[in-house]
């Protein structure tokens, strides 16, 4: 990684996540939308837990926590999108194309900052759940394989949206980078176990790559680990399939100028 | 105009060379259509045009944020396609539209183009706060940008461009939409940057005094063509002497001053109330006219010096106006869309 690459990085993330910190409009969204998808899922339709062969000791807070943990993760790449698309948009974005060396280091500076700005939000959602009494069964090295997989969620996110961001270059494009991420996170095992479903929705499920890492990370939260292998294949292959993807993004913003 | 002649030799490590420069949009004309160009090191170069006369795209591909579908370009004596990441380090650019982040103070603006730039903690602020006080935004340094009025956005701009002290410096139309009073200021810092520090300034524009008053050279680009490069002056002389134009308060001595203008030029059209000569000896010959009008007793109620403008050169070189060439659509982004061009470095 040259000095080149790291400046740009490191100068773009530190905008972003400037502008997120000390913008309400920006920051209270970001907070508020994992908040409230957590209270209605974990409180409003905790009596799920109750259902025969829903079998998750650990509680339904969290199971939801799980999710709602991936979902941000998920979402604060796509916001990074949004992010993007506003800089090409407005023209901001030929400012860093014009002093980057190396124009890598824009994607790498937009994906630094979606991870800073997902851990803002895990930090809040997490004493959230905390004190509505989630009960932790995992140990520590569990805890951190299942942040682990939210990082790669969000590090995959922002690569997608990136991707479409630099394509479209305009915040129009904001529909195409959300959708796809919104029906592959709903059409998993959102409120009970994949065993639970039934129909399309267990046949979808079943092959829907976010199963995997549902199901890896509420093994961790739960102190019994599975799927790990299949999860963190796909947290790897994943970011490395949509890095193509947003370096081709790049150079189509390249090349439109 | 001549390629073989234009570009001959290299332009060197501070200039700009440009060889047979296209760019084709897919929904439209050649935006630029084979341009040769050649800028001195420290040299303040003109380019004049109407809107959607390919300036701005001309630009685009030296600053190598668009790649060119033909042709090819040396700046700061890099080629802008194979080794665009050393044109970049060389170079800084104010485009058309200032690309400012509303919620971004001043000196945040600074802090992050010069950590763009990859200066360290102590530059970053010394240049900075250089750089602010130099365009006159010392006190406004620690407002957001959104409450910037266009001419403090435009002084921004330049000192952004100017973070990591460029050898090279793109303005394109700087002084667009901008008050007298913040269009001389720039006019001002364009020109001691050229003089003092020995940046080389391409400068386009479509305001005829600003290439007048700033550019060493002019080029003239109509229809993604050059139609006219040379000194301002140069290009005026090629289209002829000044014109002086007489108007009696006497109607009837009319021929009179006809006849007394005669001995200073070849009569000109355009004096309906008087009588006009093109100066053979140019402007130096007026003093004699006025001695000569007052020694034959005839009283002027008017007399006017017409100097070619640059105008006049364009209208000479396109048979339109400068000023009423303007096409009504500026490229746009689905002009944009490229056609087999080059990948960018």
């Amino acid at each position: 990684m040259s000095a080149d690459f790291r400046n740009i990085a490191r100068a773009v993330a530190w905008r972003s996540v400037h502008n997120f910190l000390t913008n309400k409009a920006l920051l209270i969204p970001a907070l508020i939308f994992p908040l409230f998808f957590f209270a209605s899922f974990a409180g409003g339709l905790s009596a799920v837990s109750n259902v025969p062969g829903f079998d998750f000791p650990t509680g339904y807070t969290a199971f939801q926590y799980v999710f709602v943990l991936m979902q941000s993760a998920a979402f604060g790449g796509v916001f990074t999108g949004f992010g993007i698309a506003r800089d090409f948009e407005s023209g901001f974005g030929r400012r860093y194309l014009l002093a980057a060396t190396d124009r890598r280091g824009i994607i790498a500076g937009y994906g630094i900052a979606a991870l800073l700005r997902a851990f803002v939000t895990w930090a809040v959602l997490t004493a959230v759940a905390l004190v509505a009494g989630m009960q932790i069964d995992g140990s520590p090295i569990d805890l951190v394989g299942m942040y682990t997989l939210a990082i790669l969620v969000n590090i995959t996110a922002t690569l997608w949206a990136a991707g479409v961001a630099l394509r479209v270059r305009s915040i129009q494009g904001g529909p195409l980078m959300q959708l796809p991420i919104f029906l592959i996170l709903f059409v998993a095992p959102v409120y009970v176990p994949l065993s639970l479903l039934s129909g399309w929705i267990h046949a979808v499920a079943s092959v829907n790559p976010v199963t995997a890492l549902l199901e890896a990370g509420r093994g961790f939260i739960s102190g019994e680990p599975t799927v790990i292998g299949l999860a963190f294949a796909l947290g790897i292959i994943l970011p490395i399939l949509f890095a193509l993807w947003s370096r081709g993004g790049l150079r189509r913003a390249e090349a439109a100028g | 105009m001549n390629a073989e002649n234009s570009t001959k030799g290299t332009a060197g490590t501070d200039g700009i060379e440009a060889i047979g420069l296209v760019r084709e949009f897919k929904k439209g004309p050649r935006a630029v259509d084979g341009i040769d160009l050649r800028v001195e090191p420290g040299e303040i170069y003109g380019f004049l045009g109407p809107n959607g006369a390919g300036k701005s795209t001309t630009v685009l591909m030296l600053t190598t944020l668009l790649p060119p579908t033909a042709g090819t370009a040396r700046v700061a004596g890099f080629d802008i396609v194979k080794e665009g990441p050393r044109v970049r380090s060389a170079i800084g650019a104010a485009l058309q539209e200032a690309a400012l982040d509303p919620l971004l103070t001043g000196t945040e603006h600074m802090r992050l183009q010069t950590s763009l730039h990859g200066l360290g903690k102590a530059e970053r602020e010394r240049r900075g706060g250089e750089l602010l006080e130099r365009v006159g935004l010392t006190r406004a340094a620690d407002r957001k940008v959104g409450g910037y009025s266009g001419g403090m956005k435009r002084r921004l701009d330049l000192a952004l461009a100017l973070a990591h002290e460029p050898r090279i410096l793109f303005l394109d139309e700087p002084t667009t939409g901008l008050d007298i009073q913040s269009r001389t200021a720039l006019w001002e810092e364009v020109a001691r940057l050229a003089a003092e520090d020995g940046v080389t300034v391409f400068l386009t524009t479509q305001y005829l005094e600003e290439a007048d008053v700033l550019a060493d050279r002019v080029g003239i680009i109509d229809h993604g063509n050059i139609v006219a490069e040379g000194t301002p002056t140069e290009l005026k002389a090629e289209i002829g002497r000044p014109t002086v134009e007489a108007v009696p308060c006497n109607p009837e001595e009319r021929e009179h001053t006809a006849a007394v203008l005669a001995r200073f030029g070849e009569p000109a059209d355009g004096a309906a109330k008087g009588a006009a000569v093109l100066l053979s000896g140019g402007d130096a010959g007026l003093a004699e006219v006025v001695r000569a009008l007052d020694s034959e007793g005839i009283k002027i109620e008017t007399l006017q010096l017409h100097a070619p403008s640059l105008d006049d050169v364009f209208l000479a070189k396109t048979g339109r106006s400068l000023e009423g060439a303007e096409e009504a659509v500026e490229e746009t982004e689905d002009e944009r869309a490229e056609v087999g061009a080059a990948e960018p470095a």
